[in-house]
């Protein structure tokens, strides 16, 4: 019998790895990216989800932790609210957290234009025709909201917070 | 355009391609060759001058080689396609990239394993069914009934639409697109009357709801299936459990 | 003979996935005005700077509208974590094959989502207001807005 230095044939069967680069780089236009998009955004969103409703546990639970947590939202390392003391104020913190709250924003926003743009494909017969147009329609709207709600958002960040900030409860306040 | 003009518009191509050696190679590699191609050329024919005259060892599925025996399936510059449909001068740029197609086995260089393609194929019972005695004629049906699933009956299954499916590269027991269109092809023909067992196999997570509507698979299309709209047909039949016949007839103009 | 298909019928399907398809589209068209609807009441018209325990048990607790928010929240606090986590089943689905492992990732999934959709929903039903608590926080509010302007003035 004569030794071989090749190996017995085999196939090459792609790892995960594999296939989400070569997958990334598939060309395949709008329905791969908003795919992709929907997907990311949906899995964002569950995570702040999670983390949401967990603090809002806190407010029967807890609600000196529940004050305290929100404040922290507001920039307050102290967890002291920044509209009673700028004692324990930190403006990265706030900047972090405005940001991070116009990100959720984009995310529910697109995913929901976005999944009105799938239901339509399933629903409506001759949707799938039109599928581009129907992208393009919700990037149109996505920006023509995102822009208004972007400035509204970020803009307080121009100051540190109100000592006496605007009371926004009813008459128990 | 006289053919003198052409000759002259010749283009000097650079051709990736991605090749595996399975005596050799753990992985598949790149491998760069650079060509000659006339622009009315196609990418078959740059991939054969390759193999001719550069490196008799490249391997590649081709039969017909007129875009209808479905065999020279590739990812061409990072989209599925015949490559004896695509002509050289649509080709963007310098650089020709060739890869076997995702989410099944390559076997060697541009050469994947079809089988579990055709598996998928076959759970769908791709034939007519109809145990009712047969006429003595045949089993005449109305232009409109035929033209109702017209557009799948043009599946030459070449696996453009399935390897393009991003559901379908990690998870390979989903059915496919491939699969679902020739099952939509007997669901609707008004002489079959194997639907409801058609459709209980694709209710499934492995059969239709596993498409996610991406899309990539009716851009895929060799042959203009408009592939998601016939997934999307088949699961409404499902959920509403009518067989829409009557399409809009604008739709059938336009197919 | 012709054979005509017009009208044909089969029997509607049902099962566990078309379910599940079926109740993501309905569950997403209804949180598209649930959740956008409350990120427009916490995040623009309020601020989540100006959101306390105050602010939330003065909806919660409301005797006229109360129940209209606990109901808005309630809805959209159970829609929102079964459109989630059936979103991520679908995901690991494709990435998960093993029927196995398919066990336990559910068993992980949908103890989780239980846990939030019992949580959430005590957290909604059963609030009641502390009203010992806001009077408590607002002495300690006027406290520290008194010694920081104090601090102010000198």
């Amino acid at each position: 019998m004569s030794t071989s230095t090749s190996r017995p044939p085999q196939v090459y069967r792609r790892g995960t790895w594999a296939r989400i680069t070569e997958g990334l780089r598939y060309g395949g236009g709008i329905g791969q990216w908003s795919w992709l998009l929907h997907r990311v955004t949906g899995l964002g969103i569950l995570v702040f989800l999670i983390i949401h409703i967990i603090d809002t546990f806190l407010v029967v639970a807890y609600p000196e932790l529940y004050d305290h947590t929100v404040a922290i939202y507001g920039g307050s390392i102290t967890g002291l609210p920044t509209s009673w003391s700028m004692n324990g104020y930190y403006w990265p913190l706030r900047w972090a957290f405005r940001i991070g709250e116009l990100g959720l924003i984009a995310c529910v926003l697109f995913h929901s234009l976005n999944g009105v743009r799938v239901v339509m494909v399933d629903f409506w017969p001759r949707a799938s025709l039109h599928q581009r147009v129907m992208f393009n329609w919700v990037l149109g709207i996505f920006v023509a909201i995102m822009i208004p709600v972007s400035i509204w958002v970020l803009l307080p960040l121009r100051h540190a917070p109100e000592m006496h900030s605007r009371v926004i409860t009813s008459a128990s306040m | 355009m006289s053919t003198a003009a052409l000759a002259s518009d010749m283009r000097t191509l650079k051709v990736k391609i991605k090749r595996y050696n399975p005596e050799l190679d753990e992985a598949p590699h790149w491998e760069e060759y650079t060509t000659e191609a006339d622009p009315l050329d196609r990418v078959l024919d740059v991939i054969q001058k390759v193999k001719w005259y550069q490196d008799e060892t490249l391997a590649l599925r081709r039969s017909c080689a007129h875009g209808v025996c479905g065999s020279d399936a590739m990812r061409i510059n990072g989209v599925n396609a015949l490559a004896c449909k695509i002509l050289v001068r649509n080709v963007k740029g310098d650089t020709l990239t060739l890869e076997p197609i995702l989410g099944l086995p390559v076997i060697k260089d541009l050469i994947v394993d079809m089988k579990p393609f055709f598996d998928h194929y076959k759970s769908v019972m791709p034939f007519l069914i109809n145990d009712e005695p047969a006429p003595t004629t045949e089993r005449l049906q109305s232009p409109a009934d035929r033209a109702r699933f017209d557009e799948t009956t043009k599946c030459i299954l070449c696996a453009c639409c399935t390897t393009a499916c991003p559901p379908f590269w990690s998870d390979n027991k989903y059915v496919g697109p491939a699969a679902i269109v020739n099952a939509h092809r007997f669901i609707f023909d008004s002489r079959d009357r194997g639907a409801q067992e058609r459709l209980d196999i694709l209710n499934d997570a492995e059969g239709v709801w596993r498409c996610r509507t991406v899309f990539n698979c009716t851009s895929a299309c060799p042959r203009d299936i408009k592939v998601t709209q016939a997934i999307s047909e088949v699961k409404r039949a499902l959920l509403g459990g009518s067989i829409e016949m009557d399409r809009d007839p604008l739709q059938i103009i336009e197919a | 003979m012709a054979y005509s298909g017009i009208g044909r019928k089969v029997r509607p399907n049902g099962g566990f996935e078309l379910a599940w398809w079926f109740f993501m589209r309905i569950s997403g068209l209804m949180l598209v005005f649930l959740a956008l609807g409350h990120l427009t009441i916490t995040h623009l018209i309020n601020s989540v700077e100006n959101i306390n325990y105050a602010f939330v048990a003065s909806r919660w607790a409301d005797p006229q509208s109360g129940w209209i928010w606990r109901l808005w929240d309630l809805t959209m606090i159970n829609l929102a974590v079964l459109h989630g986590f059936n979103g991520l089943r679908q995901i690991l689905w494709e990435q998960i094959l093993s029927p196995s492992k398919r066990v336990i990732a559910s068993t992980i999934i949908w103890g989780l989502a239980a846990v939030l959709i019992i949580g959430g929903s005590y957290s909604i039903l059963l609030f009641q207001e502390n009203r010992e608590y806001i009077q408590k926080w607002k002495a300690e509010r006027e406290a520290a807005r008194f010694a920081q302007s104090a601090r102010h003035i000198q």
